[in-house]
């Protein structure tokens, strides 16, 4: 085991963070994951049952009570008191349900895309698009594929101007670190700075000295 | 197949069928649906002769894991559980007060930017 976090320490609470890797199948998820994760890769299973009926179609195979959806996560720790968790998510759109929850408090995500087959990743952009969920594209470089310009890939997909697309080898940690840390930085770009709202707050009236 | 007169798949598990552990229930007990990064933790309340719930090998595996601080999927996948039924077990616990929730961001809540720094800065010097 040995995949536990470390015990809270006085230096505050513990603070995590998840972000999402999706892309159509084959795309390369569970390898960035692997590769970038302090642990063997983690696999988790979620157990379809009448929990999930209302979600998944399963009409004609209504004696079929439970499927199960393997997912893939990975996890990074980052300095004492921060771990950030990575989420593969499934692929098949009859598990979408499942990117609900996934997606539920996620600082953001990234859509691995494949140049060989650029259509599988419309539905995850779309999803994350509808969703606000800040996300980059990241393009798997295949070894064999063609190597298509960022600017190509970005007209292909129809992004909005803000979406950072980069280049990625999944196998590698050093490229997965930086897709990650793309990701992050447009996310930071996009919140408001603490210091700067205190600043440009009105003064407050001095409280009055306690007696 | 049958080793022992049990059923094992090829990791040598015993085959259950997944809600089995959890008495065919599919909902945590108080309705409640844990976040997947929420960190669990052992309160070290020791069980007492008024809990509703007797524990289940699955419930005291997680209570052995929880001695440090877990989030649910660390639980998830360190117990092969799938993560609905984590969910289901570790919901009883909390009722029991065996298993405690530490404070965190609350779900949907974005975080700050000096947060969003950090993970930068610790992101940048892996």
């Amino acid at each position: 085991m040995g995949s536990g976090l470390s015990d809270p320490g006085p230096e505050g609470p513990l603070a995590t963070f998840k972000i999402l890797i999706a892309g159509g199948f084959g795309a390369g998820k569970t390898t960035f994951v692997g590769a970038i994760s302090e642990v063997r890769p983690l696999r988790t299973e979620e157990a379809l049952t009448s929990a999930g009926v209302s979600h998944d179609d399963v009409a004609g195979v209504e004696n079929k009570t439970t499927t199960t959806v393997a997912m893939d996560f990975g996890r990074i720790t980052l300095g004492d008191r921060r771990v950030l968790y990575l989420f593969g998510t499934p692929g098949q759109e009859r598990f979408w349900f499942m990117w609900d929850d996934l997606s539920c408090g996620a600082l953001g995500a990234v859509v691995l895309a494949d140049t060989r087959r650029l259509a599988d990743c419309f539905a995850s952009i779309d999803y994350f698009e509808k969703r606000r969920l800040a996300f980059v594209v990241a393009i798997n470089c295949f070894d064999g594929a063609h190597r298509y310009d960022p600017a190509e890939v970005r007209a292909a997909l129809d992004l909005r101007p803000g979406v950072p697309v980069v280049l990625c080898d999944a196998r590698q940690a050093e490229s997965a670190k930086h897709v990650l840390i793309a990701l992050v930085e447009l996310i930071l770009d996009s919140t408001p700075d603490e210091d700067h709202e205190i600043r440009a707050a009105p003064a407050a009236p001095a409280a009055p000295p306690l007696v | 197949m049958g080793v022992g007169g049990k059923w094992v798949d090829r990791d040598s598990d015993p085959v259950v069928r997944p809600y089995a552990v959890t008495g065919g229930r599919t909902e945590p007990a108080d309705g409640a649906v844990i976040d997947l990064i929420a960190v669990v933790m052992n309160s070290g309340r020791p069980a007492e002769p008024t809990d509703q719930l007797g524990l289940g090998p699955e419930h005291r595996r997680i209570l052995n894991l929880c001695r440090h601080p877990a989030t649910v999927a660390d639980v998830a996948s360190d117990t092969g559980l799938p993560i609905g039924v984590v969910r289901v077990l570790l919901a009883d616990l909390i009722q029991q007060g065996r298993i405690k929730v530490l404070p965190g961001r609350p779900a949907g809540q974005k975080p700050s930017a000096q947060l969003l720094r950090e993970v930068l800065h610790g992101l940048r010097a892996l």
